[in-house]
């Protein structure tokens, strides 16, 4: 396969992007599909600010070739929030103080959304244990957890608070 | 350094026999979870003409224990480290294995490399393969038109080298049953709760009346490859079990370990740690396989 | 009406939401790496493989045939103007500017350390630009390096910087030294002498450093970058790398993913600068995280001595510091760094003697800067444990010791010239010790502790500075105005790199204007929109922006009641703003909204129009100090020399926390660094190469959750009269107090001392070892 015209399907839509093997998902979503909310901090697998869900699961965005990505589910922090408001992640993370630079947002939300659609319950080990792929650099981490243990009780409240 | 990868074909075969054809080892590389390799591209440590991914090949990600082959466990290439360590059979019939899996801490690292793949970068650090060394594992490599069956401990070489050749692939690595009141235990020390091991060990025993019947140790991280301490293990089916054994034990086994000073730790704390690791690792198996209070032998 | 603290307040010292979060949470946020304009070229730089190398020749023929290659460029083509990467120095008084050396060039005709910048290449994506780079030859001549200070001092070693034939980049005396060292310390009653130096920590944001620059075709030049004070590098760019003039230069800051100090330096602006220029098209730089590893930034490395005299009732006679600073390849912020150092760390304790001098050296490794504390975390390490070794000497609780010598309200305070307003350090350190328990976990000096896994409990106190008055220049404006609805706009200069400044700006000008944190939005980002203002670092923003607003905000109250009052007929005294209404304080029904009397003013069809704005203003050559006590309980497996963290407890003297939650969050982010810098984070440079090789987060290790211990922040409220609603500074501070902390706790836990950080498992078992304790 050289250059081709490849079909992703970012947040339920379909996106044709001109891709070539040495291309990245990250930046095919970046700068082909006009997604920036994705991250790029290191590169290497190392931070997890570039985290994408692919088919529900969380992987580096980073170290993913786009080719391998073709017509899968990818899902993307743009794709969270359901209409104009915000997701309950991502309520959680503004109400917790979660979020400081919000560089490694993204990246969190995403795992945080892997973690609650695996396991609705978790326990504080169980939140650090998941997260502890995603860097931040600015919060110590405390209020990340708080928040994504407030978010896994509104969510197993079917949303409300 | 750069933050683009350069251009190469890719390739997506559909069976292990397409692939095997086109992976030479050199200008082609296998691509199975893609972790390791992309980013050694990005770093330009491998530089492949042709990247052959092996993610559409069927059959290739299963985790299942071989009712008729003993009981055995089989971890396909694809299987990716996240699947092995959520798998039932294997927190039950291998808890050793998920111990080491859970030492990886990175989620997406998990859920997108393989367990082969971890095998393949053949790295002495890895967390897999001391458990894999414990457990006795083999490996099963697909060349054009064959396949050979390797003991674990044969297929590393040295740091980055591994018994695949050429038009090889490995398809499976196959783990026996455990033996009868066996315990394992992994442990592993690092800079941070998501690093890489400065030292590694995981130890398999089993007792039969305050003796060790079964004994099995391997290190990670102190050698070129990950070792096996065979004459620790012997140690270990020679002597009483006593807290002095196990200390002797882990002496010999710093003795079959050549660590080196690097960005992580010291030859000298590596060596040192050796000693303790393996000796807090016998003490905590055998207390799982129920020596201490006398119901050694017995299944669990 | 209810007893809640602070009740009389609408917005402050509340924990709403930040203003700027929700877009950070949706991805939404726009980073500089996030901006596309039309026509951008991509810029990537080709770096030295070589820790010293004269550049002999470089072919950039090749590079430039490529298709898609816009430009390439090396020192040939940058002006022959030097600068220093320290924007913050455009602060400095001039005498002191002086002391600066303008010692760096776009693109260097030498390289001097492992990842200088050689050449550069504009194409039309990163692919090209990055086919291109490879694609440069370049005929070095390698020449001897030096990688350790104290070499480079030694005679006859390989010169970094042919203006500075010694190396020696600088001297600097403690301004405020005094007394007869000697003689303090001969007729002491004992001495404590501690040893060491700190590690390279790197700032390590998250966002790696990218930069836009466009030209416009009257030679205007717009930057987008992630500065932290961007008024000052529109200055450094407009005056020193360019020849153009500060008019010239329109900087606007993206969101910015993280500073740490950081962004007080230039990063890749002025190559994208130049890129721009050459090409005549919008350049976007971007780096690897490789790049910044081996490159521009971090603390920098101080070796240092403390030697402190006591005095047989516990009291200290006197304070030395010797300080030895590796400035790396280039100065930045290897000078003020050392003298900040020095203010801090000689500043917290009550001494009739001090003395303390650095000197500030060149070697071939990557250019050092700033990092949060800004050597005051360096100074720390050594300073506190030096004072656990007197307080042993004289057989005295830490605690008791430092409560009985630590400066207090009325006396000089670390800018000596100015005395302590308001000094809430006795409760911090009460509270923390309670917090830590203290009481029930120190059982005396040489407890003599046994068995594998021992626990020891340490403290550390610091003092730092809010605001950077009597150090740089120190003022800040801010505008606010209405709009015809009541809600303001408030333009002040700070960056908001995540500390939620954009927030609390809004909060205190909410409060002081009398409208609802809502109506209130904090414009910044764009030096075309905001008035001067040194930037957001020196733990400032809150204290000095913070006054700058709350006087704009008051000045556009009293225009509201003044035109209310002329609105309703009554007397402008008995009127009051608040949540957006004008009401008399008599009779609350008598009242007209903000909205109303907004909107009446700029749709006045007289002569009396008026769009309500003030302009307000803080100038200070005072810092107003805060304090902060911190402690630290670990657990250390005397056979691994592994330390677990049991708990850390930060007690910070705040004055008046605007908004709890954001304070929490920054001390307990400090906090997380800081350990970090006590554990495991180092910059790693091989002995004999100079090159990086901790050059990835999987080898500069900082923490990740599972790492965290608990933290428990203690926020002492005691207002101080200057500053915003009694607010002081606190964003530096929560790292200061952590390694020194352990440090000690080690100490207790084990009788062992480490000298340098980070107290690694591998330092800690050879210490045992030395000790004869351990395995
Ligand atoms: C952040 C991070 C943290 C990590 N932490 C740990 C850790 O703590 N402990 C640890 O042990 N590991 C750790 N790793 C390593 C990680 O487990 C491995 O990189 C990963 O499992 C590799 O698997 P993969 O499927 O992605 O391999 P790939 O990158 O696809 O392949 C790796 C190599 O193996 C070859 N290869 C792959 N499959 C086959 C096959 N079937 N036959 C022949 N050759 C093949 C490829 O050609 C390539 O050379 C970490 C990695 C990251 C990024
Ligand atoms: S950018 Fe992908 S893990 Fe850091
Ligand atoms: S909020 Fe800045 S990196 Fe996490």
């Amino acid at each position: 396969m050289a250059k081709e015209i490849a079909t992703f399907i970012v947040n339920g839509q379909g996106y044709e992007v001109i891709v070539e093997p040495h291309m990245l998902l990250i930046d095919v979503l970046r700068d082909s599909i006009g997604l920036v909310g994705t991250k790029y901090g290191c590169g290497a697998g190392d931070c997890g600010a570039c985290t994408v869900l692919l088919e529900g699961k969380p992987v580096f965005a980073c170290l993913t070739l786009a080719v391998t990505a073709r017509d899968r589910s990818l899902t993307t922090i743009e794709g969270l929030a359901d209409g104009a408001g915000l997701h309950p992640i991502q309520q959680a993370f503004v109400d917790a103080g979660a979020v400081q630079c919000g560089f490694c947002t993204p990246g969190m939300v995403l795992t945080t959304k892997a973690l609650l659609d695996e396991n609705p319950e978790p326990t504080r080990g169980e939140i650090k244990a998941f997260l502890a792929g995603n860097l931040c650099r600015c919060t110590g981490y405390v209020k990340i957890v708080e928040a994504v243990e407030s978010a896994a009780g509104i969510l197993r409240n079917g949303g409300a608070r | 350094m750069h933050r683009a990868l350069l251009p190469f074909e890719f390739s997506e075969p559909a069976s292990v026999e397409e692939a095997v054809a086109l992976v030479d080892g050199g200008r082609a590389r296998a691509l199975a979870g893609g972790v390791d390799l992309v980013l050694k591209m990005r770093l330009r440590q491998e530089t492949p003409e042709r990247v052959v991914s092996l993610q559409k090949i069927a059959g290739l990600d299963h985790v299942r224990v071989d009712a008729h082959g003993g009981g055995a466990l089989h971890i396909g290439a694809l299987a990716t480290l996240r699947q092995v360590e959520q798998s039932a059979a294997v927190t039950q019939g291998w808890p050793l294995l998920a111990e080491a899996i859970a030492s990886i801490v990175s989620m997406q690292t998990k859920v997108m490399g393989t367990l082969v793949g971890n095998l393949c970068v053949g790295t002495p650090a890895s967390d897999v393969a001391p458990a894999l060394f414990a457990l006795g594992a083999r490996v099963k490599i697909a060349g054009v038109g064959d396949e050979r069956d390797i003991a674990v401990e044969d297929f590393f070489l040295g740091p980055g080298v591994t018994a695949v050749r050429p038009h090889e692939l490995v398809t499976e690595v196959v783990v026996p049953a455990r033996p009868v009141g066996s315990a394992g235990r992994f442990l592993k020390l690092s800079k941070t709760a998501d690093d890489i091991a400065k030292v590694n060990v995981a130890v398999s025993v089993a007792f039969s009346r305050g003796t060790c019947a079964h004994a099995r140790i391997a290190i990670g991280s102190a050698a070129p490859t990950p070792v096996r301490a065979v004459a620790a293990e012997e140690l270990l089916l020679r002597e009483d079990w006593c807290p002095a054994t196990a200390k002797a034990a882990a002496e010999a086994a710093a003795r079959s370990v050549r660590p080196i000073s690097d960005v992580r730790s010291t030859a000298d704390y590596r060596a040192e740690m050796v000693k303790v690791l393996v000796r807090d690792a016998l003490t905590q198996a055998a207390d799982g396989a129920g020596v201490l209070d006398g119901h050694d032998g017995k299944e669990a | 009406m209810t007893n809640e603290p602070h009740s009389e307040f609408s917005s402050v010292g509340k924990s709403l939401a930040r203003p700027d979060v929700a877009a950070k949470a949706t991805g939404a946020a726009r980073f500089s790496a996030d901006i596309a304009l039309p026509g951008m070229l991509i810029g990537r730089i080709l770096t030295s493989p070589h820790a010293h190398a004269r550049i002999v020749a470089i072919d950039t023929s090749r590079a430039k045939a490529l298709p898609g290659v816009a430009a390439v460029i090396t020192h040939a083509d940058v002006p022959k103007r030097g600068f220093t990467r320290s924007v913050m120095a455009e602060g400095l008084p001039p005498f002191a500017y002086e002391t600066e050396n303008l010692d760096q060039y776009i693109l260097s005709d030498k390289a001097r350390y492992i990842g200088d910048w050689v050449a550069a290449v504009a194409a039309v994506d990163l692919y090209v630009a990055e086919r291109a780079l490879d694609l440069i030859e370049v005929e070095y001549e390698v020449l001897p390096a030096v990688f350790d200070p104290e070499d480079a001092l030694a005679p006859g070693a390989p010169v970094v910087h042919k203006g500075w034939k010694d190396n020696v980049a600088g001297v600097i005396e403690h301004p405020f030294n005094r007394g007869d060292l000697d003689a303090a310390l001969a007729s002491s009653a004992h001495v404590a002498e501690f040893s060491g130096r700190n590690s390279r920590q790197k700032q390590a944001h998250m966002e790696p450093d990218a930069a836009i620059a466009s030209w416009d075709d009257k030679g205007r030049l717009t930057v987008w970058s992630p500065s932290q004070n961007a008024h000052l590098a529109k200055k450094a760019m407009g005056r020193r790398v360019f020849d153009i003039g500060e008019g010239n230069v329109r900087w606007i800051t993206p969101a910015v993913g993280g500073g740490f100090g950081a962004r007080l330096s230039f990063g890749v602006e002025p190559v994208a600068a130049m890129l721009a220029k050459v090409t005549g098209r919008p350049v976007k730089v971007l780096v690897t995280r490789e790049e910044d590893f081996n490159g521009w930034n971090s603390r920098t490395e101080q070796r240092q001595t403390i030697r402190v005299g006591v005095g047989e009732a516990g009291e200290i006679t006197a304070i030395e510091q010797d300080v030895l600073s590796d400035s790396g390849a280039y100065f930045s912020h290897s000078g003020t760094i050392s003298a900040v150092n020095m203010q801090s760390t000689l500043g917290v304790m009550r001494s009739p003697v001090v003395r303390g001098k650095a000197l500030m050296v060149y070697t071939n490794n990557p250019t050092a800067s700033g990092m949060r504390g800004y050597g005051n975390p360096e100074g720390s390490f050594i300073l506190q444990q030096a004072l656990d070794i007197a307080a042993e000497k004289c057989g005295m609780d830490p605690v008791d010791f430092r409560l009985k010598n630590a400066r207090g309200p009325g006396e000089p305070s670390m800018w000596e010239p100015q005395a302590i307003t308001t000094c809430a350090l006795p409760e911090c350190i009460r509270r923390g010790a309670v917090a830590i328990g203290w009481d029930q976990k120190w059982h005396g000096w040489g407890a003599g502790k046994e068995g594998r896994y021992r626990r020891g409990v340490g403290m550390s106190i610091m003092t730092h500075a809010s605001g950077a008055g009597g150090f740089l220049l120190e003022h800040s404006t801010a505008v606010m105005k209405l709009d015809e609805d009541g809600t303001a706009s408030l333009s002040v200069s700070p960056c908001e790199m995540g500390q939620g400044i954009l927030g609390v700006l809004a909060q205190i000008a909410a409060e002081g204007a009398g409208l609802r944190y809502e109506d209130v939005r904090t414009v910044t980002g764009d030096t075309d929109v905001t008035l001067f203002d040194i930037g957001t670092h020196a733990s400032r923003s809150t204290y000095a922006i913070g006054n700058a607003a709350l006087d704009a905000a008051r000045k556009v109250k009293a225009i509201v009641v003044e035109r209310a009052a002329r609105m309703l007929g009554v007397e402008s005294e008995g009127l009051d703003v608040r949540d957006g209404r004008v009401f008399a304080v008599a009779d609350s029904s008598v009242g007209v909204s903000v909205a109303e009397v907004a909107h009446a003013g700029i749709y006045e069809y007289g002569t009396d129009a008026r769009h309500i704005m003030a302009t307000g203003k803080h100038q200070s050559v005072m810092h107003c100090p805060n304090f902060q006590a911190g402690f630290a309980e670990i657990e250390v497996d005397v056979e691994t020399g592994v330390i677990k963290v049991l708990k850390l407890v930060i007690a910070h003297d705040i004055g008046r926390a605007i908004n709890p939650l954001t304070v929490e969050g920054c001390l307990e982010g400090g906090a997380a660094q800081g350990l970090g810098y006590a554990l495991t984070e180092d910059l790693v440079i091989d002995k004999g190469t100079g090159k990086v090789v901790s050059d990835s987060f999987a080898t500069y290790k900082m923490l990740s959750a599972l790492d965290m211990p608990e933290v428990e922040v203690i926020l002492v409220e005691e207002p101080d009269p200057t500053g915003p609603f009694g607010a002081k500074g606190v964003g530096e501070t929560g790292i200061t107090n952590v390694a020194p902390a352990i440090a000690n706790a080690l100490y207790d836990a084990a009788g062992v001392r480490v000298h340098s950080l980070p107290i690694t498992p591998e330092k800690v078992l050879e210490a045992l070892r030395a000790h004869g304790a351990g395995a």
